[in-house]
């Protein structure tokens, strides 16, 4: 399936499909810069790695440890954070915030997705445009704004806040991944149902939601990770420590004033990413050929 | 230990003298106390409270912290959570909850905020007055900070201060040729030349740091007898002695380890930590990790490490700046009683003499009968921070504090003007000029 | 095909009341859109307009305002600092948005390869967009650290070229491009795995007819991979362009906006101006002038997409 692209990458045409898998010709314009590819976004990866596995001495001085690698591996910081502070506390209510946020966009985008490109009104477009411009809210400032709605109805210092408040910035991705998803499911199969007698909402659920599931992991994935690095309305609406999320509760507990615990720090950092990590490798194939549906004309 | 029930109006001062913990014994020793009768207050009926204050700066400040706040719900029955927030992340919750007027009821938050937000909080006075009797008097920056401007209003107690003295290796100033910390600005710029020569420089964040950052330049612009306001407002920056200063920097700027330009709070700690500077500006934080660091040859050069005041330039007198954190009743309250017990029972000697113990030295009183606290006999090293809340100045010295002064600390105006001329990326007069028209964008009328 | 749709959707007949009150498309409509729209509205237009409101009075943080007119912006328009913060996030986005395409594209074209273990070299490139982005941040302000960056110590004392550490973020030029690779580096992974999905929709059959049209690499490229790539480059452009511009966590967490304001974004601007300065108005005011920009970035990306369609032929849109 990737023979177009392949050749899209070598440049002589003629010689056809041979010249190009020579080992020396792949190894030079592929292998090597993907694995400089690969290096490069790895290394911040692997620092935050080694800075976690390093004791307090060996981070300051180069002159007697490489800094590259770790000389005598501790596991302090990696206890510190998981015993001397709330961190699975924090993992759990960060992780549920996410999903339930997640869930939630998902929900409204399917149904204005569908509303959108299905049912096809007068001005559809219009309320596409407008579900788009949402992200015209640049949160640093006007969390204000915002903190006095979230007070008004109540949830101030509850994860409901944040659960209602992310997906302002989640919908409006996801609607459009998923209006474009449903582009590529054949209508015929709806046509066909209808002809059946199935009801609009019978056929979503039946026929349209089972085929568009690629789409719907693709978008939760997108809106799992929004939500995992929300920083600013985590910040300003919850107040107790048990209630933070990973990256305000991290900050408050492993910065003590101009002196941070940097090892506790990235540990912080690492068992943020594990659990995602895992979950993209499931899902990245899906992700990608859904995202192939997705931009389907 | 009685417990109170919520109806009974209660002395605070004497309720909790029975102090169990081994640090309690200095605070009766120590700390003199006037006889002054305790304010009563009317306790609400279900009154529970929310503060909210900055994260630790030592693990023991959280721990007495709560421990003291428990020692209030033990004794009163009134509930309190104590949440903890980043200390540069405070100030985006303390406005969130300022503006919709809603959340903690008692923020203890940085040295402007007060000010900001005079207008809805409780007026305090009663008790402010009487911890002043009782402990020897308010220093002057604590009124300073705790009154609404141009009134005897009192609207936040000052809880306590951290200051940024010299830190020094003493070894290497010894080497450089200082046997003592010099006490003038010659002597200081001589001293950096020295050490830079021997290979420790002195290094002083330049970049945007709110604490480190902020303490240095001021106390270089006042000590030549710049500043940015006077008395009645107007800017002045843009004077004869601000570019002395600036000048001073420049020669200062040379002895520095590269890349100080860009320093923000946590670098010199750092620097310092591995050997790379022998001299910085900063609380007693660093101090304290040599001293508890587990390599036991850092923690050895902990004898090495020592404090002194900055040095008197020619206006001969300390020009230090310090970071005041504030307790504030916010009027949204709904128990503004329960919350002045909770306050004036924090500042009583039984409880707020052990939690400055236990912050040894990142913490000054700002009450003068503290000065007496076992904790600045503890350690003569810390000695220097004891005087952190008497001598030092606010930022927008000589002028009031008020919404545009804080905007201008907050815009770095002091900070950017003094880091473009000493790494020359403007002249003297450029820079002052350009401090002078940011400044005045805030000063209108 | 909409068309006939549609007709079908009107002629067919339905059984039961509620059923059929669900199968009444405006209705049906309404209920859809409810949950989005209505989140939308309740959580975002206001915000929206009470920040356009503060931005039009003096408010301060621990006080309300009153209604200055324009008075904000002309004070902004007078404000070199405000200038050089608009030269920043432009450039910022622009270089951070050129970057993250051509190195995502490229990336992109690498992993279409066939390889072997493909899924985990696919994961492990989106690595980098996963780490809570404090966090990446803060790894990145200790690699450029002035004194201990990883990167002046390997070209220092391991492959000793210079003799100096390197200052990033000390210099206006360095800073910038230093806070830029930071924002490449975490946006790679979305864009290349965003066009790499792109990529495998464009059908094979269309190079070979190229390839008979006797196309070179670079025409192909040119005339074929990068118009069918179009429709997905202008939605994953408007996202990224949109998040860069309102980036924020990255430079607050290395700079702060130092050295002397070179790397204030507009964003972390609003912020220092309204939040620990105070001066809520102002901070909105900045706040309101990055939305032209943000809406012309839409607009231009939207209906870029929409021509696509119209070229197709589709009429339904």
């Amino acid at each position: 399936m990737t023979d177009a692209v392949q050749q899209v990458a070598a440049k002589p045409a003629r010689t056809g499909v041979i010249s190009w898998h020579s080992t020396p010709r792949r190894v030079a314009t592929i292998y090597l810069p993907l694995a400089c590819f690969v290096v490069v976004l790895l290394f911040p990866f692997y620092w935050m790695t080694i800075t976690t596995l390093k004791p307090n001495h060996e981070l300051y001085n180069y002159k007697d440890y490489n800094p590259f690698f770790v000389h005598s591996p501790t596991l302090v910081n990696v206890k510190k954070l998981l015993f001397d502070t709330e961190y699975p506390q924090w993992l759990f209510t960060t992780m549920s915030i996410a999903i339930a946020a997640t869930v939630l966009s998902i929900f409204a985008s399917v149904l204005a997705a569908y509303a959108i490109q299905r049912l096809r009104f007068r001005g559809s477009q219009w309320v596409g445009l407008a579900i788009y411009l949402a992200y015209l809210v640049p949160p640093s400032i006007l969390f204000i704004p915002l903190a006095t709605m979230v007070f008004k109805l109540g949830l101030y210092d509850s994860p409901f806040a944040l659960i209602l408040t992310y997906p302002t910035f989640l919908i409006p991705f996801c609607t459009w991944l998923l209006i474009g998803y449903f582009k590529s499911i054949p209508y015929e199969l709806e046509e066909c149902a209808m002809i059946d007698g199935a009801t609009r909402l019978q056929i979503l659920r039946k026929i349209t939601l089972p085929l568009a599931v690629p789409g719907l992991i693709s978008a939760g994935i997108f809106a799992f990770t929004l939500s995992w690095n929300e920083f600013i309305y985590a910040l300003a609406f919850i107040q107790s420590s048990e209630k933070k999320t990973v990256p305000v509760a991290v900050l408050t507990q492993l910065v003590q004033g101009d002196d941070y615990q940097w090892g506790a720090l990235m540990a912080g950092a690492l068992f943020g990413s594990i659990p995602v990590a895992l979950f993209y490798s499931f899902f990245v194939d899906y992700y990608v050929s859904s995202l192939t549906g997705a931009v389907k004309e | 230990m009685t417990k109170f029930t919520r109806r009974d109006s209660i002395a605070l001062g004497l309720g909790a003298a029975a102090v169990l913990s081994p640090l309690g014994r200095f605070a009766k020793a120590a700390v003199p106390v006037a006889d002054v009768p305790a304010p009563k207050f009317e306790i609400e009926d279900g009154a529970s409270l929310r503060v909210l204050r900055p994260a630790k700066f030592v693990p023991a400040d959280e721990e007495y912290f709560n421990k003291n706040t428990k020692k209030f719900t033990d004794t009163t029955g009134i509930d309190v959570r104590v949440d903890y927030q980043a200390w540069e992340d405070l100030r985006p919750q303390t406005a969130v909850t300022a503006n919709t007027g809603a959340g903690p009821d008692v923020v203890l938050g940085w040295t402007d905020d007060p000010h900001l937000y005079s207008d809805k909080l409780v007026d305090i006075t009663d008790i402010a007055d009487y911890l002043g009797k009782k402990y020897g008097g308010w220093y002057p920056l604590s009124e300073l900070y705790g009154k609404k401007f141009g009134t005897d209003t009192w609207v936040a107690i000052p809880f306590g201060g951290t200051g940024g003295p010299a830190v020094y290796r003493k070894s290497w100033v010894n080497e450089a040729g200082f046997d003592e910390f010099p006490k003038d600005l010659d002597g200081f710029l001589k001293l950096c030349q020295g050490l830079k020569k021997i290979g420790h420089p002195a290094g002083f964040a330049l970049g945007h740091a709110v604490g480190d950052g902020n303490s240095f330049v001021h106390w270089l612009v006042w000590s030549h007898g710049g500043f940015m306001i006077d008395e009645n407002q107007k800017v002045t920056i843009n004077s004869n002695e601000t570019i002395e200063a600036l000048e001073y920097a420049k020669a200062l700027y040379e002895t520095f380890v590269p890349g100080t330009q860009s320093w923000l709070d946590s670098n010199n700690n750092k620097a310092m930590l591995a050997g790379e500077i022998g001299l910085t500006q900063n609380g007693v934080s660093l101090y304290n990790a040599f001293k508890k660091s587990e390599d036991p040859n850092i923690a050895k050069l902990a004898e090495d490490v020592y404090h002194a005041p900055m040095p008197i330039g020619p206006v001969g007198r300390p020009t230090a700046t310090a970071l005041v954190v504030n307790a504030m009743i916010f009027s949204h309250t709904e128990y503004p009683n329960a919350a002045k017990a909770y306050l004036t029972f924090m500042m009583e000697a039984e409880q707020y003499d052990t939690w400055l113990t236990a912050s040894s030295g990142y913490w000054s009183q700002p009450l003068k009968a503290y000065s007496e606290s076992a904790v600045w006999s503890s350690d003569p090293k810390i000695l220097v921070y004891r005087d952190t809340m008497k001598d030092a100045l606010w930022l927008s010295y000589k002028g009031p504090i008020s919404e545009a002064s804080a905007a201008v600390v907050a815009d770095y105006v002091m900070l950017d003007m003094v880091a473009s001329a000493a790494t020359g990326s403007a002249t003297p007069q450029e820079a002052a000029a350009e401090a002078e028209r940011r400044a005045k964008r805030y000063f209108k009328s | 095909m909409t068309s006939v749709a549609e007709s079908l959707g009107k002629t067919s007949v339905q059984p039961g009341p509620i059923a059929r009150l669900f199968d009444w498309k405006p209705f049906l409509i309404v209920i859809c859109l409810l949950p989005a729209v209505g989140l939308l509205t309740v959580f975002l237009t206001y915000p929206l307009g009470l920040g356009v409101w503060l931005s039009f009075t003096d408010t301060k943080i621990g006080r309300d305002g009153f209604f200055v007119g324009l008075e904000n912006f002309a004070s902004l328009a007078r404000d070199p600092i405000f200038w050089l913060s608009v030269f920043n996030t432009i450039v910022y986005t622009a270089l951070a948005t050129v970057l993250k395409f051509g190195l995502g594209l490229w990336l992109a074209l690498l992993l279409n390869e066939y390889m072997p273990f493909k899924a985990l070299i696919r994961a492990i490139v989106l690595v980098p967009w996963i780490v809570p982005t404090v966090l990446s941040a803060m790894a990145f302000w200790w690699i450029y650290d002035p004194q201990f960056s990883i990167i002046s110590y390997f070209f220092k004392d391991v492959v000793p070229i210079r003799e100096q550490n390197f200052d990033f973020l000390g210099e206006p030029w360095p800073a910038r491009l230093s806070l830029i690779a930071a924002n490449v580096w975490r946006g790679i992974p979305f864009v290349a795995i965003s066009l790499l999905a792109g990529l495998q929709t464009i059908s094979p059959s269309l190079y070979e007819a190229a390839m008979l049209d006797g196309a070179t690499g670079w025409q192909r490229f040119r005339y074929v991979t990068v118009p069918m790539l179009m429709p997905v480059l202008a939605v994953v452009l408007t996202f990224s362009v949109i998040f860069t511009f309102t980036d924020f966590q990255l430079v607050y967490a290395i700079t702060r906006g130092g050295p002397n304001n070179a790397t204030h974004l507009m964003a972390t601007l609003a912020f220092q101006r309204g939040i620990p300065g105070g001066q809520l108005g102002e901070g909105a005011a900045i706040a309101v002038a990055m939305i032209p920009f943000l809406v012309a970035a839409t607009l231009i990306s939207y209906f870029g997409l929409a021509r696509r369609k119209w070229q197709q032929g589709e009429s339904n849109d």
